[in-house]
């Protein structure tokens, strides 16, 4: 623990040992991570650039047509353009995919801050009520949220707010009750910081890189399940173009035109690949072994 | 407080969680949109006819009246009936159970029979080429899709090799398994590497702790100290993590069951959602619910029966 005078104030601000000041190189893992995930915002962003035809231009004259020069991925039962709805439906599943895990990151972190910061009674129902989503089998429960919810982002992102914020809850309570325990903190009280500023710089920086860790992790579930609920059905409005979807109605396909559900799959693993590996990297970083 | 204390606790502790699940889906149920009467009396009905629906349903009486006689109604086990169908939740459920429970245990075998002897190796060689081969291994069958490693798997083995059937299940026991064959490996696929993963730290833990130094130091090796000091209690560890997983599994039961076209409880669950088929919706959550509590509650059983340090937790 360093002690450092600030110049005029004469107050004593403490600073925790910072653990990226040594700045280790970036691992392989992220940059790699990042390179893929960068092409997928390049393609969501840029995507009526990118695709060949209007996505939702159907041509029933030319329907379940094989991969060729004017159709790259063929076409859909509806005669539509596959490719150019795997571009559109970038935006759909990176965007909601991404929202999907930060709202309970939010939610999550927020709750943590509060119950871990003020103890008491208000600790004991934010904990008690976290136990509780816990032991439910949330999963199950989101497919009932959606059902009565209806379709749509919004429905989709509040049921997934409500049974994804358990973990940041844990994480942050856990770190805010640690770091009260720690010397540095016990010296920033004494100093007559207000408890705000001792969240900010003191909590929230050390639990942020485990925070974005879990997220990574999360962020594939939540992908992978909005790509699973629109293939049971519910979800995203049917006009949307969106992977999970894409992959439900190439289904009855499958035998003559396997590629029609194969593509939207493996573009799910590659993006879900890029956040694996992003996370895998911050995660040396935070061992701090690059 | 012994074991036994333990286990009360946790019994009693079960309670509040199944007065939540009733909450819960009592509140979903004034959720859903329009008027429960309305639809089941149909589009023709007279006034009279759908305000002696409301009363026979109980829908005039006060809402805290109203959970009351729903509590009532489960615990007598009436579920209601299909709106679409009109037979009773319960029946339903009771023809559905056996295909999930089939899936269920055959996908536990397989996800547990591929992450424990590879989480195993990938502790033994910590840090080494063959751990981090076995983690980007895991990794990537985390991103995939169920539903659509599913379809693959129907293409390839199926479709292609016609080695097992489309979808549906059997009547002979040889018949079931091999229907059941790429559903379960589809839901193990997608199950084992939280499990590769969890089992992996668990032996690490084992492995660094002091009671394993100390058997070492007392002269046990091999088989022994692999048995009744590794074994036993990363044992204990995977117990409790397959319970935690159970409600995960069951959403993977629904997808799989879907894939594949079986006729289990997700499957039913799905039909009754794009139905609108609230009553059944609300049975098998309720199902589904009890069971993963229910199966929590049996870990901790056998956890305190395996491990006798947790009366001290």
């Amino acid at each position: 623990m360093k002690l450092r005078r600030r110049s005029r104030s004469g107050r004593l601000a403490v600073e925790p040992a910072d653990p990226v000041a040594a700045k280790p190189p970036v691992p392989t893992s992220l940059k790699i991570g990042a390179a893929i995930l960068g092409i997928f915002v390049v393609v969501a962003a840029f995507a009526p650039l990118i695709a060949t035809h209007d996505p939702a231009f159907q041509d029933l004259t030319d329907k379940l047509a094989s991969p060729s020069a004017e159709h790259w991925l063929g076409t859909d039962q509806l005669g539509r353009d596959a490719f150019s709805r795997l571009v559109y439906a970038a935006r759909t599943d990176l965007i909601v995919g991404f929202l999907a895990a930060l709202f309970p990151l939010i939610l999550g972190t927020t709750l943590g801050a509060i119950a871990g910061f003020f103890g008491g009674w208000v600790d004991t129902v934010i904990s008690r009520v976290a136990d509780a989503v816990q032991s439910f089998p949330v999963y199950v429960f989101l497919i009932a949220l959606v059902f009565v919810l209806g379709t749509g982002v919004m429905p989709i992102l509040v049921a997934f707010t409500a049974i994804a914020w358990v973990p940041y809850t844990r994480l942050i309570r856990t770190e805010i009750l640690r770091a009260k325990g720690l010397d540095y903190v016990a010296a920033a009280v004494v100093a007559g910081l207000p408890h705000r500023r001792i969240l900010f710089r003191h909590v929230l920086p050390n639990s942020v890189r485990q925070t974005v860790v879990y997220f990574m992790s999360d962020v594939i579930l939540a992908t992978v399940t909005l790509a699973t609920l629109s293939f049971l059905g519910l979800g995203l409005p049917v006009e949307q173009p969106e992977w999970g979807r894409m992959i439900s109605e190439g289904r009855t396909f499958l035998r003559n035109q396997w590629w029609l559900s194969t593509v939207p799959g493996l573009v799910i693993v590659a993006l879900g690949m890029g956040y694996a590996l992003i996370g895998d990297g911050l995660a040396q970083r935070l061992r701090g072994d690059g | 407080m012994g074991r036994f204390g333990f286990v009360l606790r946790r019994i009693l502790g079960a309670i509040p969680l199944l007065i939540g699940i009733t909450l819960f889906t009592f509140i979903l149920l004034q959720l859903v949109p329009g008027d429960p009467a309305l639809t089941l009396a149909g589009p023709r009905a007279t006034e009279e006819r759908v305000e002696a629906i409301r009363e026979e349903l109980g829908l005039d009486r006060s809402l805290p009246a109203q959970y009351v006689a729903y509590v009532g109604n489960l615990l007598q086990g009436n579920l209601g009936q299909s709106i679409r169908s009109k037979e009773p939740v319960t029946s339903i459920i009771r023809e559905r159970t056996p295909v999930t429970v089939w899936l269920l245990g055959a996908a536990l075998i397989l996800s547990v029979s591929i992450a424990v002897p590879l989480g195993a190796h990938a502790a033994r060689h910590r840090g080494g080429w063959i751990d981090h081969a076995i983690r980007v291994v895991s990794t990537f069958f985390l991103t995939m899709p169920p539903f659509w490693v599913g379809l693959m798997l129907l293409l390839v083995f199926a479709l292609g090799a016609g080695w097992f059937p489309v979808g549906g299940f059997g009547e002979t026991t040889a018949e079931r398994l091999r229907a059941i064959a790429l559903p379960a490996f589809t839901l193990a696929l997608w199950i084992f590497p939280i499990q590769l993963q969890s089992f992996r730290s668990s032996m690490i833990d084992v492995d660094g702790s002091d009671y394993l130094q100390a058997g070492r130091s007392i002269g046990l090796e091999g088989l022994t100290l692999f048995r009744r000091y590794i074994l036993r209690n990363a044992t204990a560890a995977m117990v409790t993590l397959l319970a935690v997983q159970m409600g995960f599994m069951l959403f993977g039961a629904v997808i799989v069951e879907t894939t594949f076209n079986l006729n289990g409880l997700g499957d039913a669950m799905v039909r009754a959602v794009s139905g609108r088929d609230f009553a059944v919706v609300q049975g098998i959550t309720i199902v589904f619910a009890v069971a993963v509590i229910a199966i929590n509650l049996l870990a901790d059983v056998i956890v305190a029966a395996l491990d006798p340090r947790v009366e001290i937790q």
